[in-house]
């Protein structure tokens, strides 16, 4: 059969590499065949998803920030500092996470979304006009976020004026400075040139964006066990795949910037620099808990169970 | 040609398309229905609804707009809802705004060949027209009344506002519904008048090359 | 299933069904042949919804709203009257202003159905009243309008350099070489056009007449201050600019001029509302529409039997050219550029062509395609404005289509018209 996958970035970028690598996988491995549609062709983010629960898609991939309208407990992945940013830390976290591979599975599953896999997408940095070290730095500067209360939350906690504006509009407005910031993970600052329109990238470690692949329930539970074999076995070798391919992913983008635009400052703010934020961020926890109350409570104290176990078993 | 209409009769001069400035004088005259009694009563209140809804959702669209602005410099603070709000804007001021043009015989559409065939058949066309345009606005109203549905059923609410999406989605099947009713009512008129109906007070006729400053 | 879908859209079209009809029995027709039924409509639903959600497309009732303020006003007569003390005398100078307005205000404003409005509503009236044909000035308004694709800011282009992975900088700069020389052709035609129908000149103003109508324009000097100023000021968005454009103008035409009381505010904004109503449910209609185009992969089929693998990087061009302009005459062109790029782009490195070039050559088809008939929001736009019958907008087109092909020929062939700029700004 012709199975459709429909996922919100461009084929080049990591969501489309997994993608790529799923396909090329299930299409070895079975007769079926996918066919795949990058961002925008189908809608939008919550277009897609949408489609995926009606079974007009079999395959979706959406990151959890933006399912949190659905499922609030999945805002989780905006709590700043929650995840590490060491990518082998992050990648055991996400294979043997019980929240994520036991909790969050169910939470979809009443949405009718079979939870295929989560997987990293990079650490997110804020790029800038002017630079800055402290909260005291983003003092009156209007960084762009997406509609979400958490990332409102979060910038404002950072000392920042938090600015939504949808993305379609953030390259003119960085151009005619309406606003001086916005974040995004590395790869995408480079593909959609938003080092074009900023001077300073700096990574305060605040995050690492988070995505997931779903298939529609229906369709999953209604495959035979073989078939249901062949997409675990293709998720987990694009699993392992993407892992691999960010692997230096981020230098590789710092590098191509770096060509382009020269004058592009690169910060890493150190863990003394890092406190004041970090303390900020206790506010943003407490907003989250606020909002999805007891099985926010319940993720999040898995999640960081989790946490500590994969951390101690990287370094042990 | 004069604007001015008079409804009492039913075979008022009107034409749609001949103005020659944006400004809309049609609208603004009190709207007054060709149906009979209670019938009229109901449509003369439905459109007073529809003309509420289009000026206070453009009115309060830009109140919204300026007003993020001036948060944004005087108090440094974006309205963090103002998107979402604009967004469920434009669906009012499209479905109420829909509906009051099908009533006004303001849809767009191509009608040099139309305007070409005798009257007869212009009538007959425009049966076909209107009823065909009906049925596809009553079935978009039964499929955008389950849409809605179905996302009162999944919960999604907008991230900022925090209101259920199915909320904001109230005026689609409503617009729907009533811009059927407005084509199903001008294809009865066509079949009770001599004339021929663009909608239930409108009638066709505007020309192509006619133009007075 | 695309021929069916296409054949039954033209006839319903041209039989006079209201517009968004033959749109929604386009996008029906494939949701049924699609999914064998009615199961999945509320998908089409969805994406009509989808389609209005832009939050760029406030700008479009915003502009609406200011400019039908302006226009029962007294703003809009004092700038023309302004412009006019200056290029009244000069053969085709009023027709030449319209243009250069056009293309700037869109430019600016990112919204060329805006800039229909905005522009167009004022001058037509004193078109008409110079003596052009009417069809004559919907085309130079819709046509002019349309320039504004190639003038940064440029949403196509921004879309285009995200997935391309093209610098957004050297297309903006790459656009302007084009979009200038097309309103130079614009304007030449236009004075051809005023030469050949006699289109009478006003008598040359003198200096004290001139500094009369300037002063006389000093308040509503304040539109382009705001639009211009604030949006490259850094002030606004273009969408908010609009809004402070409705602020402004009740400001001048309620307690400046007293042109207007409060239930002329309200009438306008109901007029506004019904104007955008019309206009928005065939964007709808058509993102439904365009949703089942890219679902059914139809440009794909089509495509993969061009042969486009064994031609030379001219012949590439112009594959592109006419796929992007046949897309744009009946999809939304953001989303022709989102699915045909990725298709394109493997040929496109296969052949060594510069990325800046195609996107350039793209952007034009965009505009091209979104001034021709059959569909094309800034037709729409202009008819449901103006009120003036289809046929009445689109018969003045032809010359200026002939003119943009022309350009994109050339383009073809003389790349320098777009790279020159982009060459000289980065160079190492
Ligand atoms: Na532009
Ligand atoms: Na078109």
């Amino acid at each position: 059969a012709t199975w459709r996958y429909a996922f919100e970035e461009a084929i080049d970028e990591v969501q489309g590499v997994f993608a790529q690598k799923f396909k090329e996988e299930v299409e070895a491995n079975s007769d079926h065949t996918i066919q795949l549609f990058p961002y925008g062709t189908l809608g939008e983010s919550a277009d897609i998803m949408e489609q995926a629960q009606s079974g007009i898609l079999q395959f979706v991939d959406q990151s959890p920030g933006f399912t949190g309208s659905l499922i609030p407990e999945a805002q989780v992945f905006f709590v700043p500092y929650l995840l590490p940013q060491d990518t082998e830390t992050l990648a055991t976290f996400f294979k043997e996470s019980e929240a994520i591979n036991e909790m969050f599975p169910e939470l979809y599953a009443e949405q009718g979304l079979e939870l295929l896999t989560m997987f990293p997408e990079g650490e997110v940095a804020i790029t800038t006009k002017e630079p800055f070290e402290s909260p005291d730095g983003l003092n009156e500067v209007k960084v762009r976020t997406m509609t979400n209360p958490l990332l409102v939350e979060s910038y404002r906690a950072f000392g920042a004026t938090p600015t939504p504006l949808p993305w379609g509009e953030v390259y003119g407005a960085l151009q005619t400075n309406i606003i001086q910031g916005q974040e995004n993970p590395m790869f995408f600052v480079e593909s959609t040139k938003m080092y074009e329109v900023t001077d300073y990238v700096t990574m305060i470690g605040h995050n690492n964006f988070t995505t997931a692949v779903m298939a529609n329930k229906d369709f999953y539970d209604g495959l035979s066990e073989e078939e249901q074999q062949v997409i675990g076995n293709a998720i987990d070798a694009a699993f392992e795949h993407i892992i691999e391919y960010q692997d230096g992913l981020h230098e590789e983008s710092i590098e191509k910037i770096k060509e382009a635009k020269p004058s592009m400052t690169f910060t890493t703010l150190s863990e003394e620099e890092r406190a004041p934020f970090k303390e900020a961020a206790q506010a943003v926890e407490q907003e989250f808990l606020e909002m999805t109350g007891e099985g926010g409570q319940e993720i999040l104290d898995q999640m960081k169970k989790d946490l500590e176990e994969a951390e101690s078993g990287t370094s042990g | 040609m004069s604007q001015d209409h008079d409804h009492e009769h039913a075979d008022s001069q009107l034409q749609s398309q001949t103005d020659t400035t944006s400004a809309d004088n049609q609208e603004e005259a009190t709207y007054v229905s060709t149906l009979p009694g209670p019938l009229g009563m109901i449509d003369v209140a439905i459109a007073k609804l529809e003309s509420l809804l289009l000026a206070t959702g453009v009115l309060l669209m830009a109140l919204n707009t300026i007003a993020n602005v001036v948060g944004r410099y005087v108090f440094r603070e974006s309205l963090f809802f103002s998107e979402e709000l604009n967004r469920i804007l434009i669906i009012v001021i499209t479905f109420a705004g829909i509906s009051y043009a099908a009533r006004q015989g303001r849809h767009i559409r191509m009608s040099a060949i139309y305007d070409a065939l005798p009257a007869k058949m212009r009538k007959v066309l425009m049966v076909v027209i209107v009823l065909f345009t009906a049925v596809f606005m009553f079935g978009l109203a039964w499929y955008s009344l389950q849409y809605m549905m179905t996302q009162a059923g999944r919960g999604r609410v907008l991230p900022a506002l925090q209101i259920p999406v199915w909320t904001t989605l109230l005026i689609v099947p409503l617009g729907f519904f009533m811009t059927g009713l407005q084509y199903l009512l001008t294809a009865i008129k066509n079949l009770m008048e001599k004339d021929v109906y663009l909608s239930t007070v409108v009638l066709e006729g505007y020309t192509d090359d006619e133009m007075e400053v | 299933m695309a021929v069916t879908i296409f054949s039954i859209m033209i006839v319903l079209l041209l039989l006079g069904f209201p517009m968004m009809i033959p749109l929604i029995t386009g996008a029906f027709v494939g949701f049924f042949s699609l999914f064998g039924g009615m199961s999945q409509l509320e998908t089409m639903v969805q994406q009509m919804m989808a389609g209005i959600r832009p939050a760029s497309l406030i700008a479009v009732p915003m502009f609406i709203f200011a400019a039908d303020i302006m226009t029962r006003g007294q703003s809009a007569a004092r700038l023309i009257d302004m412009v006019m003390s200056f290029v009244g005398h000069v053969r085709g100078g009023l027709a030449i202003s319209t243009a250069a307005a056009c293309t700037m205000f869109g430019a600016v404003s990112g919204s060329t159905q805006a800039t229909v409005v905005a522009i167009g509503s004022p001058l037509r009236p004193r078109m008409l009243k110079a003596g052009y044909g009417d069809s004559f000035i919907l085309a130079l308004i819709v046509n002019s309008s349309d320039i504004a694709f190639l003038i940064p800011p440029s949403i196509g282009m921004i879309i285009y350099g995200v997935v391309s992975g093209t610098s957004i900088a050297e297309l903006f700069i790459a656009g302007i070489g084009p979009g200038l020389l097309i309103l130079c052709l614009f304007a030449a035609y236009a004075w051809v056009y005023a030469t050949r129908n006699k289109v009478p000149t006003e008598p040359k103003a003198s200096w004290a007449e001139r500094m009369r109508a300037v002063r006389n324009a000093l308040w509503p000097l304040g539109f382009p201050l705001i639009i211009i100023g604030g949006i490259y000021g850094g002030i606004f968005s273009p969408t908010e600019a609009a809004a402070a454009c409705v602020l402004y103008a009740l400001i001048l035409e309620v307690i400046v001029f007293r042109e207007l009381d409060l239930k002329g505010v309200y009438n306008t904004a109901k007029s506004t509302g019904l104007i955008t109503g019309v206009v928005f449910i065939l964007v709808a209609a058509g993102a439904a529409f365009s949703w089942v185009i890219s679902f059914a992969q139809i440009p794909q089929a089509v495509l993969a039997g061009v042969g486009i693998d064994q031609m030379g990087p001219i012949g590439v061009l112009f594959v592109i050219s006419i796929a992007f302009f046949i897309g744009c005459m009946f999809v939304d062109p953001i989303v022709v550029i989102l699915v045909l790029v990725p298709i394109f782009a493997p040929v496109v490195d296969a052949v060594g062509l510069d990325p800046v070039l195609v996107g350039t050559i793209i952007t034009l088809q965009v505009a091209i395609g979104s001034a021709t008939p059959p569909f094309g929001c800034d037709i729409f736009t202009a008819i449901a404005v103006f009120k003036r019958p289809y046929a009445a907008v689109v018969k003045g087109t032809p010359p200026f289509i002939v003119i943009l092909l022309c350009v994109s020929v050339m383009l073809i062939f003389f790349p320098q018209i777009a790279l020159f700029l982009r060459d000289l700004a980065f160079a190492d």
